[in-house]
């Protein structure tokens, strides 16, 4: 999967996981920041996480949504694992 | 007024159910009997099963760890969900000690912290917080630490505990926002487990999931105690972005969940198209924040009962539960037997062996002088019996997921930062009028003066989002602003706190 997919495919989870954010997170940034940007809350995480695995059909081992600031940083830990 | 005795649950539940369901004074008492019930039963299941015999041999053995610790101790324990945290849960209040449940996220000082507050003798870790565990155990006067996994081959018997001896002390955010220690006597937490029972069909040899953490009373006595307590089968979930797959190996037939839980498996079922809850589970218990009546239709039509209930870390987690949730969507339910309670001002205030003994090194006084809890929920009682809390009086913030905020606490990490010189974390909503948690800052003008206004607002946000992200996930911020006047103040120059 290309990286513009990858990030499409993130966005569109983000928007389910919380819809009335859908313009911030349709207009974001790759340095946009997960929470105080897109306001994900750990409840948007846990979504968004369970989501994420069931589509890109990867697993986060030994890692949490907390370690990640920035949408960009998910979309390279995605663009990593997938094409490993 | 005192609340309906537990007859008035009859009704709710198969006769033969109800008529097993019998009070006990203390854990220790309520294991003997579960041992004696259900020996050859699994009641652990964690990577493997664990029998309630089983269970009992390493408890008994594990209790050896502490045959030099005096009755009413206080023993850490900093573990997480795991079977190893039940097997020294057990250990610790069938050996008459007290346990004092870590949540096992804080951080060294944190722990420490904790050790020296509450007087804990002995802290058990898991072998994974190993490093933590040692970090605090250096700093001066810190406890003995040990790992809860080696156990002594000697067995030694559970000691002989009664009602009004100490059995836990709990976190919670407390009525003024500021994190404490709430003590729970045998005699409440067993309340607390008894209560769990009533309500539904069938109570007794179910199969449970544990998705919340342990550090929780509603996670340690409606989702552990309970479970224990009828014979059931606990799966423990690791990690809760698995919960879902373990639910799928497991087929759970009762889950105590927040509310916000219950909505994602919702929305997930639809997105997939399979029902993710799998198809034994009859029963949710849901609560720790407030349930949505909308939830309880759309579970209703899927054949699962969502029963909200009410409760609080300093009643040993149930007060109430809703047996008829169909019918009266915003109720928290009918109150559990053996407590008393009034409503002054919109506030419910109660009493009953459920309630705590007290807040632990702390000066505040938890009760009022003629013994009353004062709950810091608005709350109304119908002509039926039926609880409905309609508003909250107090600092705290619950957020949709359970977990409580205490603005204070988040403030003061904050706080901790030079340019700092007041802040406010409150509940607002977003544009889109989603709640969020929100923080406010007033900078030191001193600071400002020493660089360009934009430099330093930009260096202030990046040192604040810093703070921001090294917090745990649910006291993280979702808004941050930097004000350029001061917070309104009151005649004593405390800052008016938003109500929002």
């Amino acid at each position: 999967m290309k990286r513009e997919e990858i990030i499409e495919k993130l966005k569109e989870i983000l928007v389910q996981a919380d819809e009335r954010m859908s313009d911030a997170i349709r207009n974001c940034e790759l340095d946009s920041d997960l929470r105080t940007d897109l306001g994900l809350t750990s409840v948007g995480m846990l979504y968004t996480v369970i989501v994420i695995e069931e589509t890109f059909g990867i697993r986060f081992e030994n890692v949490g949504m907390n370690d990640f600031a920035t949408l960009g940083d998910v979309v390279n830990y995605l663009e990593a694992h997938m094409n490993q | 007024m005192k609340t309906p005795t537990a007859e008035v649950w009859r009704k709710y539940m198969d006769a033969e159910t109800f008529d097993r369901i019998r009070e006990m004074d203390s854990v220790a008492q309520m294991w003997a009997y579960c041992v004696s019930e259900y020996a050859q039963e699994t009641a652990i299941t964690d990577q493997k099963p664990y029998t309630y015999a089983e269970l009992d041999e390493e408890v008994a053995r594990m209790r050896t760890a502490f045959a030099d610790l005096k009755k009413g101790d206080r023993v850490g324990i900093l573990i997480p969900n795991s079977y190893l945290f039940v097997r020294t849960f057990l250990a610790v209040t069938t050996a008459g000690l007290t346990a004092v449940i870590l949540p096992a996220g804080l951080d060294e000082k944190a722990v420490y912290g904790c050790c020296m507050k509450f007087g804990i003798k002995r802290l058990m870790y898991a072998p994974e917080l190993k490093d933590k565990a040692d970090a605090a155990s250096k700093l001066p006067g810190a406890p003995e630490m040990l790992s809860a996994d080696p156990m002594p081959a000697e067995k030694t018997d559970a000691a002989k505990v009664e009602g009004k001896d100490p059995c836990v002390i709990m976190f919670t955010g407390g009525t003024t926002g500021k994190s404490k220690g709430a003590l729970l006597s045998n005699a409440a937490v067993m309340q607390g487990t008894v209560n769990g029972c009533y309500g539904y069909k069938q109570v007794f040899n179910q199969r449970y999931l544990l998705i919340l953490p342990l550090s929780h009373v509603f996670g340690l006595i409606r989702n552990l105690m309970t479970s224990l307590y009828t014979g059931s089968d606990l799966f423990i979930c690791r990690d809760n972005k698995d919960m879902f797959r373990d639910i799928a190996t497991f087929k759970p037939t009762i889950l105590v969940m927040v509310p916000a839980l219950a909505e994602i498996a919702l929305n997930l079922s639809a997105k997939f198209g399979r029902n993710m809850l799998g198809e034994d589970l009859k029963t949710i218990i849901c609560g720790a924040a407030p349930v949505a009546p909308y939830l309880v239709e759309a579970y209703h039509q899927k054949g699962i009962a969502l029963l909200p209930g009410y409760g609080l870390t300093e009643s040993a987690n149930l007060v109430s539960g809703n047996p008829d949730s169909i019918n009266r969507s915003d109720s928290v339910g009918i109150m559990f037997p053996n407590q008393e309670y009034r409503i002054e001002d919109g506030e419910l205030w109660l009493k009953g062996t459920n309630i705590f003994t007290g807040y632990i090194g702390e000066e505040e006084e938890a009760f009022t002088e003629d013994g009353w809890f004062k709950t810091g929920d608005l709350a109304r009682v119908d002509e039926d019996g039926f609880l409905y809390i309609t508003g909250r009086i107090k600092e705290i913030i619950v957020l949709p997921n359970g977990e409580n905020v205490s603005p204070a606490e988040v403030e003061a990490r904050f706080n901790a930062l030079d340019f700092v010189q007041d802040s406010q974390v409150f509940e607002d909503q977003n544009e889109q009028g989603k709640p969020i948690l929100a923080l406010e800052i007033v900078p030191r003008q001193a600071l400002l003066a020493t660089k360009g206004a934009e430099d330093a607002k930009s260096y202030m946000m990046q040192e604040l989002e810093k703070v921001n992200r090294s917090l745990q996930g649910y006291q993280q911020v979702n808004r941050i602003v930097i004000r350029e006047q001061d917070f309104e103040r009151s005649p004593s120059m405390k800052i008016v706190r938003y109500k929002k």
